[in-house]
């Protein structure tokens, strides 16, 4: 009698409640400060005040001599120390040399100098205070235009030009499509220096086991693997001797997707001092000396007929390097040409990239990492076009849109877009807000003299990093599923997580690929010593490709289940269901759990199959996925004050399937949180001699919870070809649909008094400024 | 950073050119003044302690007066660092007879760096000015 059970999925796309929250919230996970360990010093990086300066002497005397300080370090004592790595390569890239503390030179205030290592993290301080340091003052440059102008300060006195590289991409006839348009619409349009701010900042505790040669590094890092092989390098440790550890990581947002100086720094003093050491970023340290995200200056060019579709794009990007690489700081324009024809048909693109040196902290990935500038400029300029054309902002996208039947779609820029439905989430949007009826509600605001805009961004988004060939370290992810002798099933990840909820998201599928309870799951990640290699955390990739890695691993793991189950059943035919092994001839069935016991007592063997229940797949993506949304935003600001108040919010998102709704959302609202940031509040501001003056939460806006509008989170779900979990990614998202909507919904409310672009921050006083000069 | 306003002084500019070059006037007048020694022809160095927002530390610098004309006017140049940053400015200031008193006015540029950079730039403008205000008043009070 045959049996037919169909496999009944329970988990995946149910809201299911991270299981990483309750630790967070009681205050009991283990972040790299909670790592306390017997003999521990304490280190203090002296950094320099300075921008540009040459360093003349430095005196460490005072600070070597203050008791219960153990040794203080130069750029003389690490010399040995391998330079801070750049990961990416660009024809004719020149790549400063980027020593782990400064040698006779600083380049931007921050620059790590010297580092006090005392018994006690206070005496560390007040010691690092008696570093004296004989600087000769330079003069700096802090802003990428002024670089490039001739006689400005040479950030690096090897290329008085300050340019790092320059980038052309091409495609189809421009020059042809600008020649024949009907219209041209011009705009530079800026995205400010942004500081990532995670909650938790930097931190790295290194312990030396000189007994057994070994180096262990606890660090809030994204990429454990990547930057175990990295500082084994720069330390010359072979690599099977360094096992990094990222503990709990309390977000990142992109900046601890690198290798710091700091990083190499405190295995360099554990080694030498032969004592635990920990060092922890205060938040000035964070904001002085680690990554800054954006800093793009754009002009942007579209040519397109009387009706408004658009026949070209050109674009020229000063980027605003800061003073050294970082591990991608070249590679992130790069990414803002990529995506620059958004989710539009034209084929004729034109860009440029000048990467630009300035005495301020190298800037590299942030949340998006050169796609939201990208997005921020195409969908601006789109509705400049429209404006120009007097059509409607959502009939000049629908016009322009990839159509369904177009995919796969080759863009301009030699990317393969994998499925969408571009119209789908822009008239669910619109349903969503009456758009015919809120415009108008805003023609009667506007009769009232109110300043009430609607704004919209149709964005696309570059996710899932990615196909090897188009990452730097290489775009795989790496997974291990075991069920254990005890049929207990533990997941280990190479996507190290920082915030993702992948302790609950890869339990999910293995739950439900194997039928099991998802508390008998345990997803294990962050430590080298326990996962086989891995790539990591970023770029939207963790569950596109992560996840797949993990369904891959689980496909293993069921075949040799089913061939143990059809071993100790008996038989040929057998099914795999709900946790049990059937037998399909005599409805017989032997349980996941038993199957994996008896699979380590290898009593019995199927033939040509190991003993034990543990299956390893490294999984290479075919291609990126590519997202999509739209973001519709209504405002209204006010006359007197400039202040903006958003009063909807409206995001629909598609990520393609969706496995817990719960986490997605979140993603969404962390992501427009940020978006918001930058369209309204942040701004990281160096004067003209390279001070951050905006070097702490005070002066720097990242918005609180009251500066945020309600967020009504709605999807389409088009699922991609790439991976068979049909997910897209949803990290980065939001902010790249975000800031567009927000400044196009400023931009709306003001076009009254016939504003036509809007820079951010899009602070109260520079719309109060514009109200003032239109009037 | 631009610094620049007027300040009334009760005594004829001979008077007040005067007073603002004698060191030892200086030294009482300027706000956190510790010591202010003579090092060479217009040439000081100074001590002082100054107080930003949470912020508060030792500065250790020179201060130089150079093109002086008295009584109407002259240069006046700050270095100073200490371990929460570094102050440098300079500025000229101008001596205008106002009946029998002094209208003093200063224009000058100042620069800060460092953790008072950092933290405390928005309250800079304000500090500078409250340091003149008392520089003022406690040299019309000599």
């Amino acid at each position: 009698m045959a049996t037919t059970i169909t496999k009944t999925k329970t988990l995946i796309g149910k809201a299911i409640r991270r299981r990483e929250d309750p630790r967070l919230i009681t205050g009991t996970a283990t972040y790299v400060e909670d790592i306390k360990m017997p003999g521990m010093h304490y280190a203090v990086v002296v950094r320099s005040p300075h921008a540009a300066a040459r360093i003349r002497s430095i005196d460490t005397s005072k600070a070597a001599s203050r008791p219960g300080v153990v040794a203080v370090f130069t750029g003389r004592d690490v010399s040995n120390v391998g330079p801070v790595p750049c990961g990416a390569s660009l024809p004719g890239l020149r790549v400063p040399h980027h020593t782990i503390l400064a040698t006779d030179r600083v380049y931007y205030a921050g620059h790590p100098v010297a580092v006090v290592v005392a018994t006690d993290r206070y005496i560390a301080a007040d010691a690092a205070d008696d570093v004296e340091i004989d600087w000769e003052v330079l003069k700096a440059v802090a802003d990428p235009v002024k670089a490039l102008e001739p006689g400005a300060p040479a950030v690096h006195p090897e290329w008085p030009d300050n340019k790092a590289f320059d980038f052309h991409q091409e495609h189809g006839d421009v020059e042809k499509a600008f020649a024949e348009a009907d219209v041209i619409v011009k705009q530079r349009i800026l995205s400010q220096r942004l500081i990532p701010t995670p909650m938790e900042t930097r931190g790295v505790v290194a312990e030396w086991r000189a007994a057994d040669r070994a180096l262990n590094l606890y660090s809030s890092t994204q990429i454990p693997h990547l930057l175990r092989s990295m500082v084994a390098q720069m330390l010359g440790l072979e690599e099977n001797r360094l096992r990094v550890v990222a503990p709990e990581v309390g977000g990142g947002f992109g900046c601890k997707l690198n290798v710091y100086a700091e990083e190499a720094l405190m295995g360099f003093v554990a080694m030498k001092i032969n004592k635990p050491v920990k060092w922890i970023e205060t938040r000035r340290e964070n904001y002085l000396a680690t990554i800054h995200g954006r800093g793009h200056v754009d002009d942007y060019e579209l040519a397109a007929t009387r009706d408004g579709i658009i026949t070209g794009i050109k674009l020229r990007i000063i980027q605003d390097l800061g003073a050294y690489h970082q591990l991608l700081t070249p590679a992130i324009p790069t990414l803002s040409v990529l995506m620059m024809p958004g989710l539009y048909r034209t084929q004729n693109i034109c860009a440029d990239i000048v990467g630009v040196f300035t005495n301020c902290v190298p800037t590299d990935a942030y949340r998006g990492a050169g796609r939201p500038e990208a997005t921020h400029g195409i969908e601006r300029m789109v509705d400049i076009l429209a404006a120009e054309l007097k059509m409607d902002p959502a009939e000049i996208r629908l016009k322009n849109f990839v159509q369904p039947s177009e995919f796969p779609f080759p863009t301009a820029t030699g990317l393969i877009y994998d499925s969408g439905d571009y119209a789908a989430p822009l008239r669910k949007a619109l349903d969503i807000v009456d758009y015919q009826n809120l415009r108008r509600e805003q023609a009667e605001a506007r009769k009232q003299g109110r300043l009430m805009g609607i704004g919209m961004s149709t964005y696309g988004e570059i996710c899932a990093f990615g196909p090897s060939p188009a990452t730097p370290a290489g775009g795989w992810e790496s997974a291990t599923v075991k069920i254990e002798p005890s049929g207990k099933v533990t997941v280990l990840t190479g996507a190290s997580p920082h915030g993702q909820g992948e302790e609950t998201t890869f339990a999910q599928i293995a739950a439900d690929e194997l039928g099991v309870d998802i508390d008998d799951v345990l997803v294990v990640h962050g430590d080298t010593a326990l996962v086989q290699y891995g790539i990591g955390t970023f770029g939207s990739r963790a569950t596109a490709v992560g996840g797949t890695a993990v369904y891959f691993a689980l496909q293993d793991l069921k075949a040799k289940i089913k061939k143990f189950g059809a071993l100790l059943l008996n038989s040929d035919d057998v099914t795999l269901a709900n946790g049990q092994c059937i037998d399909n001839k005599t409805g017989a069935s032997k349980s996941v759990q038993e199957i994996a016991a008896a699979s380590y007592r290898a009593m019995q063997l199927p033939p040509n199959t190991e003993p034990g229940m543990v299956s390893t797949h490294f999984w290479e993506p075919p291609n990126f996925t590519f997202p999509f949304g739209a973001h519709l935003v209504v405002t209204e600001i006010d006359r007197d004050t400039g202040a903006v108040k958003v009063l909807r919010y409206v995001a629909v998102d598609d990520c393609g399937n969706i496995l817990n709704p719960l986490i997605v959302t979140g993603q969404v609202h962390g992501g427009v949180a940020q978006g918001i940031g930058q369209a309204l509040y942040e701004q990281a501001v160096y004067d003209e001699n390279g001070q951050l003056i905006t070097g702490e939460l005070m002066d720097y806006a990242v918005p609180k919870a009251h500066m945020m509008p309600w967020i009504e989170s709605d999807h389409t779900v088009t699922p991609t070809p790439v991976n068979p979990l049909g997910v897209k990614g949803v990290g980065e998202a939001g902010t790249i649909g975000c800031s567009p909507a927000v400044v196009n919904s400023v931009v709306d409310a003001l076009s009254p008094l016939g504003v036509r672009h809007i820079d951010m921050p899009m602070t109260p006083e520079k719309i109060w400024k514009l109200i003032r000069s239109a009037q | 950073m631009k610094i620049s306003g007027s300040q009334r002084l009760p005594f004829p500019p001979e008077q007040s050119y005067a007073l603002m070059q004698d060191p030892a006037v200086l030294a009482r007048a300027i706000p956190g003044c510790q010591s202010l020694e003579r090092t060479g022809e217009n040439e000081y160095r100074m001590k002082m302690k100054m107080a930003l927002a949470a912020f508060s530390g030792a500065f250790e610098g020179q201060v130089r007066i150079s093109e002086q004309q008295p009584p109407s006017s002259f240069r006046l140049e700050v270095e100073g660092s200490g371990k929460i940053g570094f102050v440098k400015g300079g500025g000229v200031l101008k001596l205008e007879p106002s009946e029998a008193e002094t209208m003093v006015h200063y224009d000058g540029d100042v620069q800060v760096g460092g953790t008072i950079a950092a933290v405390g730039q928005r309250l800079i403008e304000g500090a500078a000015k409250s340091m003149i205000q008392r520089f003022f008043e406690k040299l019309a009070a000599s």
